[in-house]
């Protein structure tokens, strides 16, 4: 789950990283707040999960005097689509220079890696296809609990040894927070020393128990309610619904829809040994879904049990037309079950994918 | 036959959970029926002097070496133990873990095969099904009356995809030597690369099929290793970007990973790229 900016700097205090002194402002909150004790030039910050939040308009520079309006103004407008609940407003810093850091995983290595520019407060990206040579990597073993001296050296090269703190604790959020990425972007030095101008966590949605965070906000609502009845579920914006079991079966069954010329509505994994009632509330699900016109299931039972499925699409009874294909355990019985009531099934996953593609044309 | 074999002895932590006690039975049924040695003690900590299926359950994997010969682990612990767990195994000198836990923080993943490492222990997953070789050996949870002995290796990184297309070969008649689910988590132990290179050495092994999904490079990196004649599926070509499909890896983040330029990359190295996975056992006949 993506953390705000205001929740990242929040834990980077903890760690030791210096953020700008600032305030954390509500919609809710009186309006009327005092910015005077930051400065007489602040920066008001839109607390949203957009890329691009500068250029849309989620970040303005003014006097303290013009702040409140400001304010006002940012809460009733939405950036890129998203309203704004929450705005930082900080002091602005007096910035000397821009440095990019962040600590993600290195899936083939199996490891943390460390990224470091010292041409910071610009798309990364860009950076990294125009001079592959300003972005430096370093992977950390993951038995390691601190960076090497070396390893900053190496890294840092010409650029001021006072950003090496700050990356080392980086390193330490990382680990303690069940990071899948840290970033600070940019790393700026002042006058007064280095700040994380910028902050950006992902917490591992595997971690998210230990790390105190009961709901995750990155998913919809349906999506939640989805997790909660132990489901894999993703909106897509076809008419389509798609039920399948295991997660490259059913991602694979959305490629032979698109493969077809349709469009699936929804990605959703049951998951394995899936009962009468978790497909029941699967097909319920993906029935509510607006303009789901036409439901695929495609089911491979191995725990999961072919009698049960086929209950279970039987009593969530929806209006939309369901085509099965049911393979495997308790086969013949869950084709029974399905036939009385005049389902449409098929034998392979492609034959389903066509005749729902067919239904929708 | 790449982990194991008949006389593979293997223990199952995590032994008196309901997917542990369920798939103990499995494996054995399974053993079984083709004369192995199969699940020979569990291990849940505070569980030990019970018996699941006829299997003595231990308190930690030392008690239960003391009495049983095994070299290999099936781990079903809960995603918050199971770090701990797969080290338990690994410095109790077990050679490979097979992780089949799903939703363990990937922190403790990381360190859990690294450390796995130091102590030679090699771990397949975790959030996978396992691995068999049909006739021989069966670890974990795949179905295995769709499999059949024969000479194409399968590594996937998904489950019931796996199935599929186990199911395709075999009723085409093309039977599989040793079929690996190396899990569908952002970071694994067994990687393409690994399996690929074990396939390489084992002389049942003729030809490879590799099923893949988006995110990562880790199907490139694989194919680009191996000398066997391969046929690759990926999963996920119209997955859209920074959603999550289910497993934790099948993500497409920042350009990286996605179904398009990873079939591109494939194919650009000569590798043969099946379009559904139906077309797989045609593919698989021309080069074997």
């Amino acid at each position: 789950m993506k953390l705000l900016e205001y929740e990242a700097k929040d834990i980077f205090k903890k760690y030791g990283i210096p953020v700008a002194e600032g305030l954390v402002v509500k919609k809710t909150d009186d309006p009327g707040i005092n910015v005077c004790n930051l400065g007489d030039e602040v920066v008001i910050k839109a607390q949203v999960d957009v890329g691009g939040r500068g250029k849309a308009g989620g970040v303005v520079i003014c006097s303290a005097g013009e702040a409140q309006d400001r304010i006002r103004e940012m809460f009733v407008r939405d950036i890129k689509g998203i309203p704004v609940e929450t705005i930082l407003v900080e002091e602005k810093l007096p910035i000397t220079d821009e440095y990019y850091v962040s600590i993600t995983l290195d899936r083939s290595k199996k490891a943390p890696v460390i990224l470091f520019s010292a041409e910071g407060g610009v798309d990364i990206e860009e950076t990294a296809k125009k001079n592959p040579d300003a972005l430096r990597r370093v992977r950390v073993s993951p038995m390691l609990d601190d960076i090497p001296d070396f390893m900053m050296r190496e890294m840092l090269r010409d650029s001021p040894k006072e950003l090496s703190a700050v990356v080392k604790s980086l390193y330490r959020v990382f680990c303690k927070s069940d990071a899948t990425l840290a970033e600070i972007n940019p790393l700026v030095t002042t006058e007064k020393g280095v700040y994380a101008a910028d902050a950006k966590i992902i917490v591992d949605d595997n971690a998210l128990n230990r790390q105190g965070i009961s709901v995750n906000r990155d998913l919809t609502e349906r999506e939640r309610l989805a997790e909660e009845l132990g489901f894999s579920y993703v909106e897509l914006e076809g008419s389509i619904g798609v039920i399948g079991n295991g997660a490259g079966l059913t991602m694979s069954t959305l490629d032979m829809i698109e493969y077809y010329g349709g469009k699936a509505a929804n990605f959703l994994d049951v998951g394995g040994g899936a009962d009468r009632a978790r497909v029941c509330s699967a097909v319920k699900l993906v029935a509510g879904m607006e303009g789901v016109e036409v439901i695929v299931v495609n089911l491979l039972g191995g725990i999961t049990r072919c009698d049960e499925v086929a209950a279970g699409i039987v009593e969530a009874g929806v209006p939309q037309k369901v085509v099965v294909r049911l393979a495997g355990t308790n086969e013949a019985e869950g084709k029974r079950i399905l036939s009385e009531k005049g389902y449409q099934m098929l034998d392979s996953m492609e034959e389903v994918v066509k005749f729902a593609v067919g239904e929708v044309a | 036959m790449i982990y194991g074999d008949k006389n593979t002895g293997v223990i199952v932590q995590g032994a008196t959970g309901r997917q542990g006690a369920f798939h103990i039975d499995l494996m054995n049924r399974y053993s079984e029926s083709v004369g192995g040695k199969g699940v020979v003690a569990g291990v849940t900590p505070g569980k030990g002097g019970q018996e699941i299926h006829g299997v003595p359950v231990y308190n930690s994997v030392r008690e239960a070496l003391l009495e049983h010969d095994a070299s290999v682990s099936v781990l079903f612990v809960p995603g918050f133990a199971a770090g701990d767990s797969i080290m338990e195994a690994a410095y109790n000198g077990l050679e490979l873990v097979v992780a089949i836990t799903e939703h363990i923080p990937v922190h403790d993943t990381m360190r859990a095969i690294s450390y796995a490492g130091l102590e030679g222990c090699s771990v397949i997953g975790p959030n996978c099904p396992g691995t068999m070789s049909p006739g021989e050996l069966k670890l974990g949870i795949m179905p295995a009356q769709l499999a059949m002995r024969g000479n194409v290796g399968v590594i996937s990184r998904s489950g019931t995809l796996t199935y599929e297309v186990v199911n395709e070969l075999s009723r085409a008649e093309i039977g599989q030597s040793t079929i690996v689910g190396i899990g569908g988590d952002p970071v694994i132990g067994e990687t393409f690369v690994n399996v690929l290179e074990r396939f390489e050495k084992d002389p049942e092994t003729k030809a490879v099929v590799l099923i893949g999904e988006v995110g990562g490079n880790l199907e490139e990196e694989g194919a680009s290793f191996s000398n066997l004649p391969l046929v690759t599926y990926i999963a996920g070509v119209s997955a859209p970007p920074e959603k999550r499909m289910g497993h934790a890896g099948a993500i497409v983040a920042g350009g990286e990973g996605d179904a398009g330029s990873k079939i591109r990359r494939l194919e650009s190295i000569g590798i043969t790229v099946a379009e559904k996975p139906s077309d797989i056992p045609v593919l698989v006949r021309e080069i074997l």
